[in-house]
């Protein structure tokens, strides 16, 4: 007997319960004559295979998902990267533009301080020989009519040599500011207590013949220029103890707070001589500025101006509180020494 | 007999008429020498031009301003201290400039004294005064130096 087979497969899926896949192989048995005689089929179960197919095909989605998840995200850092590099670039070509400006504006500088040197030069120098000259003359006109001049005369010579003596005082202070301003500072660790005995003994021709109570508290030591915090210590000194020459008993203390935040200590003098009026005080540090008239103190205006510009160029701070006829108090700020 | 002379180089004649005059307070000025600059001052020092006739000898002291016209005080005293027959000479520079670069050079080229001239005249005489008793009276020179 012939047979004939036709092999058809397909998949038939069980709908419930659980998917099942099942892949079928049917055979159909036909005799010589096209009737069918008889079926053969065997189903076999590839749940599992169509399992693993679909764990698969998950895995490689969700991968594709990740990798472009991924590649989305490094496109995007890789997009900020080139704007803070451009960021930086633009950055950079302004720092090179400012610091030519710098180099610009620190080369006027240098030339104006070349040309400020000079003129200190020629203000200590040609400045001085005529006002020489007018005092020896005058003073040598004194003496040679001192019999046959009246009262009036004499006095217009002796006002004429006190002038010219004023202006050569005014030229020195003049000169002592300016140098402050552009002489090259030497830092280093300074003892205070040391410079303000150096500043007694600088004044003392002042300090002849006055009753003044002294009370100096130990000091701390500081950074600074030595020469330059003399000039601080001396014109302050120097204004405590002529401004108390009225009182029957100067006072002049000096004393340190302990050093706070940032290491900077507070230095304070005080005294109880004629103080001044609160109301002027912003006046007090002024170049020329003075609080009282040349007839009650004599003095230039300058010493102030002096100590605030060598505080300022250590980068201290420097106030000053005070009362008429109650005495003053002028405190400035400095760097402690390290290491000591 | 030695005269001791005294060797005054000052450009401007209100400044030699007081340093005269200072001089003349403590009756050192009977042998003051004026040198107007300092060509003046190394032709007397040499004894040649104008001073080709002078006695020789060296002053007691030179008296030296710095700011004077045609050879100026630094090259004066580079010259005189340079060389070997009158770097014995002592020179006290009397000058109004104060400046640091001015003293540092003249002690570099060997000064003797350097003198800031006082504003004040009273100042200025004792000053005078001081410097011409000093070397005048007081200091001593190499024999034969200052005259025959």
């Amino acid at each position: 007997m012939d047979l004939l087979v036709g092999t058809k497969s397909c998949e038939f899926v069980h709908i419930s319960p659980g998917e099942i896949h099942e892949d079928g192989l049917g055979t159909i048995i036909k005799d010589k004559s096209g009737d069918i005689i008889g079926y053969q089929s065997s189903v076999l179960d590839i749940s599992d295979q169509k399992q693993a197919e679909e764990e698969l095909r998950a895995y490689r989605d969700h991968l594709e998902k990740l990798v472009a998840a991924r590649t989305a995200e490094l496109d995007r850092r890789v997009a900020e990267v080139e704007q803070l590099n451009q960021g930086l670039t633009n950055l950079l070509d302004d720092l090179q533009a400012a610091n030519r400006n710098l180099e610009e504006t620190t080369g006027k500088l240098e030339a104006v301080n070349e040309e400020l040197e000079a003129f200190a030069y020629s203000v200590s120098h040609d400045l001085r020989a005529p006002l020489r000259h007018i005092d020896s003359f005058a003073q040598l006109l004194l003496k040679r009519q001192a019999a046959q001049l009246e009262p009036t005369s004499a006095r217009y010579l002796q006002n004429i040599a006190e002038a010219t003596g004023k202006m050569g005082q005014l030229i020195d202070d003049l000169l002592a500011l300016s140098r402050t301003g552009r002489v090259e500072m030497n830092l280093r660790p300074v003892a205070v207590d040391e410079i303000i005995e150096k500043a007694r003994e600088e004044l003392a021709p002042m300090l002849a013949g006055r009753r003044i109570t002294w009370k100096i508290a130990p000091l701390p030591a500081v950074r600074a220029d030595p020469g330059l915090l003399l000039v601080v210590w001396t014109n302050l000194l120097s204004n405590a103890v002529k401004y108390t020459a009225p009182q029957p008993q100067a006072r002049i203390e000096i004393g340190a707070t302990p050093p706070g935040d940032e290491g900077q200590v507070t230095f304070f003098i005080r005294d109880n001589g004629v103080g001044f009026d609160p109301l002027y005080a912003h006046k007090l540090f002024g170049a020329f500025q003075r609080l009282h008239r040349e007839d009650e103190f004599e003095g230039t205006g300058i010493g102030l101006a002096t100590v605030r510009r060598i505080i300022h160029r250590h980068g201290g701070r420097v106030w000053a509180e005070g009362e008429s006829d109650r005495g003053a108090t002028f405190y400035f700020t400095l760097r402690e020494a390290e290491g000591e | 007999m030695e005269a001791k002379k005294i060797l005054l180089a000052e450009d401007d004649p209100k400044d030699v008429e007081l340093t005269l005059a200072a001089l003349a307070e403590y009756n050192l000025a009977n042998e003051v020498v004026v040198a107007r600059d300092g060509a003046e001052v190394l032709d007397y020092l040499y004894r040649r031009a104008q001073f080709a006739d002078r006695p020789a000898g060296h002053p007691v002291v030179v008296l030296l301003d710095l700011k004077m016209p045609k050879v100026d005080g630094l090259e004066v005293l580079r010259q005189v201290k340079s060389d070997p027959a009158l770097k014995t000479i002592p020179i006290v520079v009397l000058t109004s400039s104060r400046q640091d670069q001015d003293i540092v050079e003249s002690y570099d080229l060997g000064v003797n004294g350097y003198v800031v001239k006082p504003v004040a005249f009273d100042r200025f005489v004792e000053v005078v005064k001081r410097i011409g008793l000093f070397w005048v009276l007081t200091n001593e020179v190499p024999p034969g130096t200052i005259g025959c």
